[in-house]
């Protein structure tokens, strides 16, 4: 029986009111709320999930809302937990968690809020990373459309190999 | 992002760019401000490489991407196969067969050693030994001859490792050829362990990294290693079949440069007792699932989410997908291990250095920029 | 006194070195190697499928030229050498297995014209009159 799971999600569950299912063994996935994220992600530190593995964001076009997970792990008890939360699409805010987890979480969110522009709160730097002079323009989101963008700027009519794209 | 250098020094102070137009630094820059001869302060400039696989892989079904997976890093192209193909695997349910698991793990090994080889050439070429840099590439060729009668191509396998097995199976003589080859390693391991005292005099007290600074900074692999603390991702949650074999995993408690280098050493020497393993138990049977075995122009992936970790020759590899029913992934974020070693680790480590021991640090930590850049 | 290197530096002096003196001499190159592309009219029955499966979009399907249509009247493949990744799956797709990878890999050139390929029949043998 999976015993160090169901533990963990237990304790969790008694504390704070979140849904958690156990996908199979060494994978844990909960669902929480955007005001309780802080004290979730404090006291799962606490608890021994010192090592962040990874920050995404998903864009769901249909829902008009952002979903952002937060990959933890632990080294002492081998488990993989996941925190998701939903913000709104055209305003989207956050708190950060770099008082939590220092630089391994802040150069995860500059590079989120390049990519798809997302605001985070007591974040130390948001400067871009990647992209040079191309202010006011997030490329991941699902409502760029990329053909335009590269039509407009870069396209040549003259060139044959180029045209293949454009019929 | 950098945006101009500062006007001209009074004074001892200036800027330095560690650019990537260096011939000693590949794809990548960093922006150093030094006062006489000590770094006050780098910055790091990343972005030469960025190709946006994230979003090209929303765009194409998983046999198309697995062919674009093995660009991800080219310094090691097979173990990135290995990660995507592992995560569509657990994604759709399929059922892998056992000779394709055993080859999985000999194809990703021998991979894993070609990296280290390179890691020795350019460290060796970082603090000035030259004959160290060439005898490195001379043997990183017979990998390289072996990828190609076994694939196909030297360097790009082109999704040899995709989902559901492997796409071709062993020729006849590969089992003889990879024993040749696996000797030659270990000629190769005896000329990199004599005693070489400018590299002793370079490499020893520089860069030292404690535990808890590399758990905070967010290192992971050999990095982590050379500081004291065990880990590895095929011993904490194995995948594939490394929990049938037996081998161990090299730590170092210093933390600098020294004992990152010698850890790739020892890694090498682990890699080979795998290989020789997993040839001697190799089962007969299929290599591929009989759904997958001709390329299909639709799929139907069913709803889910999965997130796969791996071992990789620079440290933790992971994939998160998800699917949201078509043919292609809803979402595909790769996370790989050199995105956390080149700007945090490397900006903490350079501050308070001389300018002659950058190189070293710079080239102990293994750097990929195309992994970092995606 | 320590000797470190010099067993090791005296034995090269007597051994060959690793390097192979290309092009006068070279390594043969195994079976399966994915080289440039060889194709047959004759098999080809126009799925299009090679086209849909390419991940760069390196192949398109056109129309035969004028002087040959009669013979030919269905689309071919016309695949751009510069975009392509040379992966093998149009092979491996192709229900009448009308495509083929050679060993050539001399292709590097200096003239833009050459890095396209039109499909062409093959050259028949000339009758002896």
């Amino acid at each position: 029986m999976d015993t160090k799971e169901t533990e963990i999600l237990g304790e969790i569950k008694s504390k704070f009111k979140v849904d958690g299912r156990i996908r199979r063994k060494q994978r844990m996935w909960i669902s929480t709320d955007k005001n309780k994220l802080m004290e979730v992600c404090n006291w799962l530190k606490d608890r021994g999930f010192i090592h962040l593995s990874a920050i995404s964001v998903t864009d769901w076009l249909d829902e008009g809302m952002y979903e952002l997970t937060y990959h933890l792990w632990s080294y002492d008890d081998n488990i993989l937990v996941t925190v998701k939360t939903k913000i709104d699409r055209d305003n989207p805010a956050i708190n950060s968690v770099e008082p939590i987890w220092a630089e391994n979480a802040q150069i995860h969110e500059r590079e989120l809020h390049e990519l798809f522009g997302v605001k985070f709160k007591d974040n130390s730097d948001l400067s871009p990373l990647f992209l040079e002079d191309q202010e006011d323009m997030h490329p991941f989101r699902k409502d760029f459309d990329w053909r335009e963008h590269v039509r407009e700027k870069y396209y040549n009519k003259e060139n044959e190999r180029e045209t293949v794209y454009y019929d | 992002m950098i945006n101009e250098m500062e006007p001209a020094p009074k004074g001892t102070d200036y800027d330095l760019y560690f650019g990537p137009a260096h011939p000693g630094s590949g794809n990548f820059g960093v922006k150093l401000k030094i006062d006489g001869e000590i770094v006050v302060s780098a910055r790091a400039d990343p972005g030469y490489l960025h190709r946006g696989f994230e979003k090209l892989m929303e765009y194409r079904t998983p046999i198309q991407n697995a062919v674009l997976s093995d660009r991800l890093c080219v310094l090691e192209p097979l173990n990135w196969n290995l990660v995507h193909a592992e995560a569509v695997d657990e994604l759709m349910d399929i059922d892998v067969p056992e000779r394709a698991k055993y080859i999985r793990v000999i194809m990703a090994e021998l991979s894993r050693i070609q990296s280290h080889i390179i890691w020795y050439g350019v460290f060796s070429m970082g603090t000035g030994f030259d004959t160290g840099f060439k005898m490195a590439f001379g043997f990183r060729d017979y990998i390289l001859d072996l990828f190609e009668l076994i694939t196909g191509g030297r360097v790009y396998p082109a999704g040899y490792i995709c989902p559901g097995g492997v796409r071709r199976d062993f020729p006849n003589g590969a089992r003889d050829k990879i024993l040749k080859v696996l000797d030659k390693m270990n000629e190769m391991i005896i000329l990199e362990e004599l005693e070489n005292p400018t590299l002793d005099a370079r490499a020893k007290g520089v860069g030292v990294l404690k535990v808890k600074d590399a758990i905070r900074l967010g290192a992971t692999g050999p990095v982590l290693r050379g500081s004291g603390m065990k880990t590895d991702v095929r011993k904490d949650e194995p995948y594939e079949i490394y929990d049938k074999l037996d081998f161990e995993v090299p730590v170092r408690k210093d933390g600098d440069a020294y004992a990152r280098y010698w850890i790739g050493i020892e890694e090498m020497k682990q890699s080979i007792k795998i290989v020789k393993q997993a040839l001697k138990e190799l089962p007969k049977g299929e290599v591929i699932d009989s759904a997958w075995k001709k390329p299909k122009l639709t799929v139907k992936m069913p709803e889910d989410e999965v997130y796969v970790r791996n071992e990789v020759a620079r440290g933790e590899a992971a994939v998160y997908m998800v699917s949201a029913g078509g043919s292609e992934p809803y979402r595909c974020k790769i996370r790989g291990p050199d995105f956390l070693h080149m700007i945090p680790v490397l900006e903490y480590l350079l501050k308070g250095v001389q300018i002659a021991d950058v190189p070293a640090i710079y080239w102990s930590l293994n750097i990929c920029p195309a992994d970092m850049d995606r | 006194m320590k000797l470190g290197i010099l067993p090791k530096l005296f034995k090269n002096l007597f051994s060959k070195p690793m390097t192979v003196r290309f092009p006068h001499e070279s390594i043969p190159i195994p079976e399966g190697y994915r080289g440039e592309h060889a194709y047959d009219m004759e098999k080809c029955i126009s799925c299009g499928l090679c086209a849909k499966i390419c991940p760069n979009r390196a192949i398109e399907m056109i129309e035969a030229p004028e002087d040959i249509k009669d013979r030919y009247p269905k689309t071919y493949p016309k695949i751009d050498l510069g975009k392509c990744c040379f992966c093998g799956l149009c092979k491996d797709i192709c229900p009448k297995d009308s495509i083929e990878l050679t060993k050539k890999f001399f292709l590097s050139t200096f003239d833009h014209n050459n890095v396209i390929k039109y499909p062409t029949p093959k050259v028949e043998e000339p009758i002896n009159g």
